[in-house]
């Protein structure tokens, strides 16, 4: 128990870290932003209580919101994140149940697993970051472009960092 | 109250999570703390200092640059002073006072932290309150427009870039007077759109758009850019693209300009509205 809170501990600082100091600073073009911090909703464990995940999600957001100077956004996309999190995940249950105390992640479900997992929740996601960062509805395909552009960098990324961690 | 308890369990997640959505879009859509809330955020983020350092680098990394602009941005100088002497020789007015006539004050500042990849961008300058720096002072670039400032904070402020949709700012044609608005679609950073300009005007590409005095921001004929490209929409005005002057990628000295006659210039303007 202690042991996974500080795992996911660093887990989360890490990936803020990475955002914020790595992501946030790419300013490559307004079409690709990677987000990569999502990753934190993703990997907390299946059985996490519904309430403590959106104030985990809650919590992410807020932080990232502070150091990119935006406030509210990250922090209501994430919630969103987090409160469809449950849904998605007993849509695409594995055939045979999750495993007890088990983390989303692809080293116990598999790269095709993960793969859609991570999908549907980074395109929830992003579609509510970018649409309320414009906050309004013209230029509606545009936006949509950015989305799925962004959405494919995070997920590239999220998928290189996941591989990293199998490897240790 | 039994119902409202069972209520209240079957639904807790989704109260919690709408209280959350509640309080999130409370931050964002209070117009009144957003850029307070803004300045607070950004200024708080920068006492880690990392983006005062990476922007050192950025900085020493492009002095050849930066000392050609300055060189040009001299010579510009040079020769528009040559030609206020010729043309300042029959003097209106006979008060000796130095400061009459000086309406507009510069400062310089850095560039400590920009971002041009998103659809509302802002950008932080090492200059605030206690150097005299207030909301709603232009800011310009050596070459041309460069944002508006929103939030001071002591030592620093925040600028609303001219890359941020809710950026807004007149200017007109420099050939024929006939002005309009510019504002950022959000599309390319090197472009914005010029609109409010009738169909009969004559335009063509390369023509210079600058700006006008009209909100008492800007000083009269900062440069904007040139159009690069216009079409008409529908109704009775142009969509003029304009290609930007200031190139918003590599800003590192901006100049901050204060109208010393804004507050005459608006309350003689309240007077009759």
């Amino acid at each position: 128990m202690i042991n996974s809170i500080f795992r996911y501990g660093l887990i989360f600082i890490l990936l803020i870290l990475l955002q914020v100091l790595l992501f946030n600073n790419i300013q490559f073009s307004g079409y690709i932003n990677p987000y990569v911090y999502v990753m934190f909703i993703l990997l907390l464990p299946v059985e996490i209580p519904a309430w403590l995940m959106l104030l985990l999600s809650f919590a992410t957001g807020a932080i990232i919101d502070y150091f990119s100077g935006s406030p509210g956004i990250h922090s209501s996309a994430t919630v969103l994140a987090g409160f469809v999190r449950p849904y998605v995940l007993r849509v695409i249950s594995p055939r045979d149940g999750h495993e007890s105390g088990a983390s989303p992640s692809m080293l116990s479900y598999g790269l095709r697993w993960f793969l859609t997992y991570t999908v549907v929740i980074i395109f929830i996601h992003h579609t509510a970051l970018f649409y309320l960062e414009v906050f309004r509805l013209t230029d509606f395909f545009r936006t949509l472009w950015r989305v799925i552009l962004s959405s494919m960098f995070s997920i590239i990324f999220i998928l290189l960092i996941e591989y990293y961690r199998r490897g240790k | 109250m039994r119902n409202l308890l069972n209520f209240l369990a079957r639904y807790n997640n989704l109260i919690i999570f709408l209280i959350l959505e509640g309080l999130s879009f409370y931050f964002l859509t209070s117009r009144h703390t957003y850029h307070n809330t803004r300045v607070l955020f950004g200024i708080r983020g920068l006492t880690f200092g990392f983006e005062e350092k990476i922007s050192n680098i950025h900085t020493y990394l492009h002095l050849r640059d930066i000392n050609k602009t300055l060189a040009e941005e001299n010579t510009a100088l040079k020769n528009s002073m040559q030609r206020l002497i010729k043309e300042d020789k029959t003097p209106f007015t006979s008060v000796s006072d130095s400061i009459y006539r000086q309406q507009y004050t510069h400062t310089t500042s850095e560039v400590i932290y920009n971002s041009i990849n998103k659809q509302k961008n802002f950008f932080t300058i090492n200059k605030g309150n206690r150097q005299g720096v207030k909301p709603d002072m232009a800011v310009t670039s050596g070459q041309g427009v460069a944002g508006v400032i929103v939030g001071c904070s002591e030592n620093y402020s925040i600028v609303m870039s001219l890359l941020n949709i809710d950026f807004k700012v007149s200017a007109r044609i420099k050939s024929n007077g006939y002005f309009g608005s510019i504002s950022w679609d959000g599309r390319n950073y090197q472009e914005a759109i010029l609109s409010e300009i009738p169909q009969h005007v004559m335009v063509s590409v390369g023509d210079t758009i600058e700006t006008t005095s009209y909100s008492a921001i800007f000083p009269e004929g900062v440069l904007v850019g040139t159009v690069s490209d216009f079409n008409k929409i529908g109704g009775d005005f142009y969509k003029i693209n304009v290609l930007l002057s200031t190139d918003f990628k590599k800003l590192q000295f901006v100049d901050i300009i204060g109208n010393k006659k804004k507050i005459e210039q608006l309350d003689l303007l309240k007077l009759f509205q």
